[in-house]
């Protein structure tokens, strides 16, 4: 036992050294309230993303929609003795959900579903002549997942379900180039392109007890594969033009795998708590490959590495009933690792360790109609590090306020 | 949708997803910045594409210096401005295309700037327009600050001296109440010598002479006593290995390129000498009056003037169909005098700064990793590979904006580090680099 114990400990120490990266976790409203757990009890038809098996428990059919305003704020400090502060640009991005659900018949075993969601994206503007210029000015990425699912009661303890996903996406990175031109301009490259891919999402939802639920999921990895992506350049001097002919390129962005194990308890009428951890797969972003079509003496293939390391994020939460049956409140916290180790940390994605502090308010308008509100806080680690291949160091800070809104419909 | 915001915005208008770390706030620890003199040479004054103007002095170490230390209590560093971009006396070196007379196409060379220079007025005197805080004066060697009546031969210190026609250099010195001072002096005690091809009198000037350890001692000392007179503070600055600058090397010894045929053609002529031609690379003629016939072929490790005219190697056959002037080539035994040169001379000064318990900022050092291994900073590298490397300007001497930012962050780190100050390093890639055309 004891030694078991010993393994699980140095496993966590192992991959859990310092989140998210491009991962949102927000594909629910009350699932974001509640520290963003939510594979084991089915809340509503977000169990399309959540547990596709826990869908199995929609009595009706529904549709769901729900968005975020994420206002995430990052702030860089040129290490060591740096006067140098940068502030990202403050922008809002609104990751989105659309869900519908219901029953294949009266008194059937069967539950049909479809799903729109982003699930993974980023976005960072540093301005055009900040310091880092040269690594990344703007970089952008954005998902969007399409999945129909259909999930099966086996019994009245479990269920199954399962869904395709087909993704799409598009990616955005501008940066300068160490080259001056003649006006004393340094030459500048935009890479833009549409990103596809498929993949698919599983889940087991187990009713052991009348009060106490359990769900495991498994989101497939997801390769976003860049065909025809677009290599732009401006400002190069006019000698060396044919080295930097725009180029379409190619490039694959890997979408990890997630594996959920969760639990949920009754504790009373009144209490409800959801306990989840998740190993994602963040090991497939081990480097971040460009092939441009046209090669010249100058424009060569890049691989730039990225190592990210596998992490396990532990999520905790809490829904709580009124009296008044219409309203119910949630809370929820989260612990969040790094996936990006020391030595490559870039200020395209300045991760850091940080902890979740949630929480919202449900309230049921009517017979059909509910909306539910959350508001999550991210309190990130302040870190301090470099990016090796390009010579950056720098200390981080992000601030991360993320409300959202979701309205469903039953159609009873 | 809009509410969303509006409900954001209220709740980051309280702060809450401000990030709240702040930069350390720079402290100057033992040393007084107010008054800031930077004492040297070519480099100090912002020589850069072989010239002065107006760019190169905004881009010259002291004056990025001088800004860091305003965060420290600095107080105002003035410089004696060149009036216009064009440079002064000599039109800034450029990249253009070009085409001698031999040349069956035009190529991309390193050309002097075309065209009616706007410096004029630039060698009136301007001292009344001071005290400068940048005392440096190009061309000068340690020798030189001894020397009475030295701007009578210098027109840069003509131009900037209160008394040109009587005063020794160092007596200058004494006219801005520094509290802090930079001192990089002696690599033209070493260039100069070496970048006029190690010649001796008859021929050479004796500006280009290398300087002997006694004379460079006893001026040494007469400078740095009178830096830190007043009990003011500072750093010094060692020699670099002149022979590593692009200068020396961009035109490699073994470069001359043969057909078949010119190559049959030189040999039957040099017939029953020691030159011998191959097709392919060979190795240039040059003049040696130690040699059999006074000619002979360079060797491995010897060297030749970046500058060395195109036109007369292309046309006038100097390296192969005549011997290359000796004044353009740097032998094994020059290259040996420079090297013990620079290292008497950075000897010296080790021991006189550690005298005067001043700090040294080996700079002789940090140079040679950048030769070596090149360095990064902010994504962007710098080397000694002319032009690409983007750390020496276009005289292959003397360096652009960013290398000598890079300097600058060299002399910061033994700053911060002797004085227990923290004051932040410069933003390279903010200062000029090599313009492509």
């Amino acid at each position: 036992m004891k030694k078991r114990f010993l393994l699980i400990g140095s496993l966590l120490c192992s991959s859990l050294a310092f989140g998210q990266a491009y991962q949102l976790n927000m594909q629910g409203m009350r699932q974001l309230a509640m520290g963003g757990s939510g594979a084991a009890i089915p809340w509503d038809a977000s169990a399309i993303f959540y547990n596709p098996g826990a869908l199995s428990a929609l009595e009706n059919p529904q549709v769901y929609a729900s968005m975020n305003a994420v206002m995430p704020r990052t702030r860089y400090i040129s290490a060591p003795t740096g006067t140098g502060m940068q502030d990202a640009e403050e922008q809002v991005f609104t990751p989105y959900n659309v869900y519908f659900a219901t029953p294949v018949g009266y008194k059937t075993r069967f539950t049909a579903g479809f799903g729109i969601y982003t699930p993974f994206g980023t976005g960072i503007n540093w301005g055009n002549d900040w310091t880092g210029r040269n690594i990344v000015q703007e970089m952008r990425l954005n998902t969007t997942f399409f999945q129909p699912t259909l999930a099966f009661q086996v019994s009245d303890e479990i269920s199954v379900g399962a869904g395709f996903v087909y993704a799409t996406g598009n990616f955005k990175h501008t940066n300068t180039m160490p080259i001056i031109n003649a006006n004393g301009d340094e030459a500048t490259r935009e890479l833009t392109g549409r990103a596809s891919g498929v993949g698919f999402n599983l889940g087991l939802h187990i009713r052991a007890a009348e009060n106490v639920q359990f769900g495991i999921t498994y989101r497939s990895q997801v390769n976003m594969k860049i065909r025809n992506g677009y290599a732009r350049f401006a400002n190069i001097p006019t000698y060396i033009t044919g080295s930097y002919l725009n180029t379409s390129f190619e490039s694959t962005l890997p979408m990890p795998q997630v594996l959920t194990v969760g639990a949920g308890w009754d504790i009373s009428e009144w209490v409800t708590l959801q306990l989840e951890a998740n190993y994602t797969g963040w090991a497939a972003n081990d480097s971040l490959k460009f092939d441009f079509d046209n090669n010249t003496d100058m424009l060569m293939d890049e691989s730039s590495a990225r190592r990210y390391r596998n992490s396990i994020t532990l999520r905790a939460g809490a829904k709580f009933n009124f009296r008044n049956e219409r309203w119910s409140a949630m809370l929820g916290t989260a612990y969040v690792p790094s996936p990006v180790r020391e030595g490559y940390l870039s200020p395209a994605m300045p991760d850091a360790v940080h902890f979740l502090a949630t929480g919202g308010l449900s309230w049921k308008l009517s017979k059909r109609i509910s909306l539910i509100g959350a508001l999550e806080y991210r309190i990130y680690e302040v870190r301090t590090g470099k990016s090796t291949e390009h010579g950056f160091k720098g200390k981080y800070h992000t601030k991360w306020l993320n409300p959202g809104l979701a309205i469903s419909y039953d159609f009873n | 949708m809009k509410k969303l915001y509006i409900l954001g915005a209220i709740v980051c208008g309280l702060a809450a997803c401000k990030p709240n770390i702040e930069p350390k706030a720079p402290e100057r620890g033992d040393a007084d910045f107010s008054r800031y003199m930077a004492i040297g040479s070519s480099h100090t004054a912002g020589i850069m594409n072989r010239s002065l103007y107006r760019e190169g002095q905004e881009n010259a170490y002291p004056y990025m210096l001088a800004e860091q230390f305003r965060l420290v209590g600095g107080g105002e560093f003035k410089q004696p401005w060149i009036p216009g971009e064009h440079g002064w006396p000599l039109g800034k070196l450029m990249q253009d295309m070009a085409q001698g007379p031999c040349d069956t196409l035009p190529y991309k060379a390193i050309v002097p700037f075309r065209g009616a220079l706007d410096t004029a007025g630039a060698h009136l005197n301007i001292y009344s327009q001071g005290p400068f805080g940048n005392m440096g004066i190009p061309e000068t060697k340690v020798s030189d600050y001894i020397t009475a009546g030295f701007a009578n031969t210098n027109r840069f210190a003509r131009r900037m001296f209160n008394k040109p026609a009587t005063a020794r250099p160092v007596d200058e010195l004494l006219l801005p109440e520094h509290t802090f001072f930079t001192l990089w002096l002696g690599v033209e005690d070493v260039l100069n010598y070496a970048a006029a091809g190690g010649e001796t009198p008859p021929s050479a000037n004796n500006r280009n002479l290398l300087t002997s350890p006694a004379l460079f001692r006893n001026a040494y000392d007469s400078v740095l006593t009178t830096a830190i007179r007043n009990g003011a503070k500072g750093v010094v600055l060692t020699i670099p290995d002149v022979l590593l600058m692009p200068y020396f090397r961009a035109l490699p010894a073994r470069s001359l390129d043969l057909s078949l045929r010119d190559a049959n053609r030189l040999n039957l002529k040099y017939n029953n000498t020691q030159v011998h031609f191959d097709v392919g690379m060979n190795y240039y003629l040059i003049e040696d009056k130690t040699a059999p016939n006074g000619y002979r072929q360079l060797r491995e490790g010897e060297m030749i003037r970046m500058d060395v005219p195109h036109d007369s190697i292309a046309c006038a056959g100097w390296g192969w169909e005549v011997p290359m002037p000796s004044v353009w080539v740097i032998t094994l035994d020059e290259i040996q005098n420079i090297r013990n040169a620079t290292a008497n001379y950075n000897d010296i000064i080790y021991m006189l700064a550690k005298q005067y318990n001043i700090p040294v900022a080996d700079v002789r050092y940090f140079m040679q990793t950048v030769q070596k291994d090149g360095t990064q900073y902010n994504g962007a590298n710098y080397n000694y590979e002319f032009i690409q490397g983007g750390f020496f300007s276009l005289d292959g001497r003397h360096l652009t904006g960013r290398g000598n930012a890079l300097i600058a962050n060299d002399i910061i780190t033994i700053i911060n580090g002797h004085y227990g100050s923290s004051i932040p390093y410069v933003d390279v890639n903010k200062y000029s680099g090599i313009k492509q055309p």
